[in-house]
């Protein structure tokens, strides 16, 4: 089937990332680099996006790829290529990270999972996607290369606005670095109203490190309804240092559905998905509490 | 720049070259340019499943993914399946349990089940349905399929036991 967004565009393949900069910096914001490309498919064939090129990265070699853990075994480093199959397979991502395996159990379906990327995923900004807001509850950080060299940046910090990064243009992200918390335990809350593999209502990815009942230490972040990931500090403030109990919870509670707004759309009004972020904000920290200090 | 190309890959086991342009999505070019109609476009969005091939073993949605980047891959779609005139076992058990209606959806399903069995021989009811939670029957044949699914691993376990 002909589709106006697929049309009249070229692609090309940069082998360098010098190469790649100079066909990025048009000024043209129809000149996209492309991953995966799952995620730019379904903007150009419902014609929200009309590329005049895509610049495929997938011919730019190292600083894309690789998945391993560095010397010190201190954090893990993702080239930016790696499809979320890949992740899902490494026994590495399994030990250090189970919660990403869990969390692709949910995330699209298995021919999406083969060709989708970490970096793409990232660099989109659709406030809907199950992985950023559990790179951020990680404490994850990306590597960014462009023309005017390179920098680094928590994934807390690329999400500006709905649909929207703080990715400059020509800037590439190479890599995603992922710090290993052996005593930090995770879990990630899809939380849909129509089908399992939907996008999600709401979004609740929690860390927490915990001693015995005493949160030591938390992040929470909630996405999909609202217009980018976001932390919920006044409800990690709540929790940290204090011992689990239903009381606290409710408080947690209290302070997570007052310290943000969310957005009505077709998976729910702002007062149910207010409803949602309540019941599984209690229950996501309850389930991670009994599995790591069981009564 | 460059809207146009060749693009060299392996064809259900023969090597081919064609000409595509940079729009031109997988299973146009094979529907379109390789006569090869069993690789059906359906939802457009990756969703259900009727345009699942392999690349490079991995199932992927041909709808989704540009023909530009085929180049260099080895691809497999379902008429690549059947050995001459026997079918995949896979092919003989959806025809066993009468797993299907209308047919539209049936090769990607098909796709996708040899591809679980190959990974997982004896998979529970769970991961079936799991697995095949990204695939649609319209026609709604579900509980043959699920038939369909167990008998195909039936088989592939008694023929991998037959070998000496």
């Amino acid at each position: 089937m002909e589709v106006a967004g697929l049309r009249g565009f070229d692609i090309v393949e940069p082998s360098s990332l010098e190469e790649a900069f100079g066909l990025l910096g048009t000024g043209d914001p129809a000149v996209r680099p492309m991953g995966g490309g799952t995620a730019l498919m379904l903007m150009m064939k419902s014609e929200l996006f009309k590329p005049t090129r895509l610049v495929s990265l997938r011919k730019l070699g190292e600083p894309f790829h690789g998945l391993g853990e560095s010397a010190d075994g201190k954090w893990v480093r993702i080239g930016a290529l790696n499809t979320f199959s890949m992740l899902d397979h490494s026994p590495l991502m399994k030990s250090h990270f189970p919660i990403i395996s869990r969390t692709m159990n949910t995330l699209a379906n298995l021919r999406v999972r083969n060709v989708a990327s970490v970096g793409g995923n990232l660099a989109h900004g659709d406030p809907h996607l199950d992985l950023p807001p559990v790179w951020m509850a990680l404490d994850g950080e990306v590597r960014i290369v462009g023309p005017s060299g390179e920098r680094v940046s928590a994934v807390a910090d690329l999400y500006k606005g709905y649909y929207e990064t703080t990715l400059e243009e020509g800037e590439l992200i190479t890599e995603l670095r992922v710090p290993v918390k052996p005593d930090w335990k995770s879990s990630y809350t899809k939380v849909t109203t129509r089908a399992a593999h939907d996008w999600p209502a709401i979004g609740l990815a929690i860390s927490v490190q915990l001693s015995g009942r005493q949160i030591q230490d938390l992040r929470i972040v909630l996405s999909a309804a609202l217009d980018k990931p976001t932390r919920l500090t006044a409800a990690e403030t709540v929790l940290r240092g204090r011992d689990i109990g239903e009381a606290l919870l409710r408080e947690a509670a209290d302070a997570a559905t007052e310290e943000v707004e969310l957005e009505t759309d077709n998976r729910g009004s702002q007062e149910y998905k207010t409803h949602l972020l309540r019941i599984y904000v209690t229950r996501a920290l309850q389930d991670l509490v009994s599995e790591a200090a069981p009564k | 720049m460059s809207d146009i190309r060749t693009i060299r890959f392996t064809l259900n086991g023969t090597k081919v070259s064609k000409v595509v342009e940079a729009h031109e999505t997988v299973v146009d070019v094979l529907t379109r340019k390789f006569d090869l109609s069993g690789t059906r476009e359906s939802c457009r969005q990756g969703l259900c499943g009727c345009c699942t091939i392999y690349v490079d073993s991995n199932p992927v949605s041909s709808c989704l993914m540009l023909a530009w980047f085929l180049d260099g891959t080895d691809v497999r779609t379902i008429e690549g399946l059947a050995d001459g005139d026997t079918l995949d076992p896979v092919q003989e058990a959806f025809i066993e349990a009468g797993a299907f209606q209308c047919g539209f959806c049936t090769s990607g399903f098909i796709m996708m089940v040899k591809h679980l069995l190959s990974e997982n021989p004896d998979p529970s009811d769970e991961e079936i349905r799991h697995r095949l939670a990204g695939n649609l029957c319209r026609c709604s044949a579900y509980p043959e399929i699920m038939d369909a699914v167990k008998i195909a691993a039936a088989k592939a376990r008694s023929v991998a036991k037959a070998r000496p």
